[in-house]
């Protein structure tokens, strides 16, 4: 049995459009901004292109779940994990890291590129894979973001120490790096 | 003055601007830390030639498609939490037409969010439950046939129902209007504190149309009859919520594995709204679709009412169903292996109680809520 009655819906008029309509998405922006630096962290150590668009992915992936975009820490935190996510996929899975930096350095030089000059880059790339998952993981995080492009103060926000130390901290990572890459081809 | 350390010192390569007016005018006249920065300066050029890599261009736009595709894949993949378990199963619910159709119709609960302007004049409510009946439905037939077909405009207002958890009682009747009912006593097996989650008021319109159903049908590869003349074009404007849950017997909102001891969930009871088709059309109609099992079909056309009926979907061989009373009205009591329940509807609000209880235990919960 139907009840014929009239349906006097009480709802406020709100205009269907504005329920469509693109609102401006916090996360978006972020990501839009974001993007290219940790994509660039991780690329620094990996230095394969699809490997470093793997973490970034995973990075904002972990980044949607757990943060609001609207964070004040939000960009420091995606720095500081594209550097360890990348650091991770080196000590984790160092012999696939390996075989796709050859691969990358096959794509990414001219094809007139000596081969003999690839083997050595290939190799070189490794030997620092291996020299950076020796450090400890803030010297190795610090200098994955300096010579990613990040100013001090990003650094420092990134790693949460002060702005004062971060020349400090570079200093002995440099030093500690140039000593593992020396010890290594030493022996 | 002191040296600068080399801390200092490697600041002033990258950013020499960083240097106070003092460092400067040392680090001048200081032959010692002019020798020791280029010591630090060659370190960091040897650095640099390490980690140098081939430079590429990054596209973020496309790259923000692709995260977002996967956002999308994994909200559907994830778990669903207790309480929209819960409400999947104990009550009719918002949610997405798919087939089996069942939704439609069974539950009718299922869209929210409409657009009425232009059409409020003409709406007929072919649905408002005051009475409940259980239905048998097969999990086996169910299962796996979950494709989704697209049967025309959903569209919400002001948006879909969300089911949140909220702090206390208090809040949870504020954002609810309905009131926090507890039992007189709990029974053994049932401590702790309790949980309680809010399902915003929604309202949904479907607008049936043929030609979408028949594309998205071509595309799963699923056949379809022709939508009826009478249903294509029209719309159904379904209204629900708001609803309050309790639940006993989770040790905080993390624990999503968990489940309740005790539940104890009020909702208004959904109403369905038509702009041309019948009640007996829809049913008609809705029940031929694929993925709608024909012993379910037979049972939901033997309601005497289905307008004012609202059926309560039962695993087959899973549970039982027995008709009591209780609370001045006619109650569904359901038993299985893992607990009890029971679901009666009075003054337009649709209660359910149950837990890992006897139906005794839910019984008396039921008839003691205050």
């Amino acid at each position: 049995m139907l009840h014929a009655e009239a349906w006097r819906p009480t709802i406020i008029p709100a205009p269907l459009s504005a329920i469509s309509r693109r609102l401006p998405d916090p996360f978006e922006r972020v990501f839009l901004q974001e993007y290219p630096k940790v994509v660039a962290i991780a690329y620094r150590v990996l230095a394969d292109r699809s490997a470093a668009e793997d973490v970034a992915q995973e990075v904002f992936l972990k980044f949607h779940r757990s943060f609001s975009p609207d964070s004040e820490r939000a960009s420091g935190w995606l720095h500081a994990a594209a550097a360890h996510s990348a650091l991770n996929v080196i000590r984790g899975e160092r012999r696939r890291a390996q075989r796709e930096t050859t691969h990358a350095l096959d794509r990414s030089q001219a094809p007139a590129a000596n081969p003999e000059h690839l083997v050595e880059e290939a190799e070189r790339r490794r030997e620092v894979q291996r020299a950076l998952s020796g450090l400890p993981e803030r010297s190795a995080a610090i200098l994955m973001l300096r010579y990613s492009g990040l100013s001090y103060a990003e650094v420092a926000t990134a790693l949460g120490i002060r702005v004062g130390n971060v020349g400090t901290l570079l200093r002995r990572a440099e030093e500690a790096l140039r000593k593992e890459v020396n010890r290594a081809t030493s022996q | 003055m002191r040296h600068l350390n080399d801390g200092t010192l490697r600041r002033i390569l990258d950013e020499p601007l960083a240097m106070t007016a003092a460092d400067q005018a040392h680090f001048d006249s200081c032959p010692e830390c002019k020798s020791r920065f280029s010591s630090v300066a060659n370190d960091a050029r040897a650095t640099a030639t390490l980690l140098a890599v081939p430079g590429f261009d990054t596209d973020p736009t496309a790259a923000f498609s692709s995260v977002q595709a996967r956002i999308k894949r994994d909200e559907a993949a994830r778990p669903p939490r207790w309480y929209e378990r819960w409400i999947d199963r104990s009550t009719p619910r918002l949610r997405p037409l798919a087939t089996p159709a069942i939704a439609v119709l069974l539950a009718a609960v299922l869209i929210s969010g409409v657009a009425v302007t232009g059409v409020a004049g003409q709406l007929v409510r072919v649905f408002e439950p005051s009475q409940i009946v259980a239905v048998q439905v097969s999990p086996s037939s169910i299962v796996g046939r979950n494709v989704l077909l697209d049967y025309g405009q959903i569209t919400w207002l002001p948006a879909a129902p969300t089911a949140q958890p909220v702090a206390d009682g208090a809040t949870a009747h504020a954002l609810s209007g309905l009131p926090v009912l507890m039992p007189a006593s709990l029974p053994n097996g049932v401590s702790g504190p309790v949980t309680f989650a809010v399902v915003s008021h929604a309202t949904g319109s479907l607008t049936f149309d043929a030609a979408r159903l028949n594309a998205s049908a071509a595309k799963a590869g699923v056949r379809v009859s022709p939508m009826p003349a009478a249903i294509n074009g029209s719309t159904l404007v379904v209204s629900g919520g708001p609803a309050l849950i309790e639940a006993w017997g989770l040790p905080g909102t993390g624990s999503q594995a968990q489940v309740p001891t005790l539940v104890i969930a009020q909702t208004r009871a959904p109403t369905v709204d038509s702009s041309g088709a019948t009640t007996a059309q829809l049913e008609d109609y809705l029940l031929s679709q694929p993925g709608v099992p024909p012993d379910l079909a037979a049972q939901v056309k033997a309601i005497k009412d289905p307008s004012a009926t609202l059926p309560i979907p039962i695993p087959k061989g899973l549970a039982t169903t027995e008709n009591i009373q209780l609370n001045g009205v006619q109650g569904l009591l359901i038993k299985s292996a893992l607990g009890a329940g029971v679901v009666w509807v009075k003054n337009g609000v649709i209660y359910a109680v149950g837990g890992q209880l006897t139906s005794d235990q839910v019984v008396a919960i039921a008839t003691s809520l205050h």
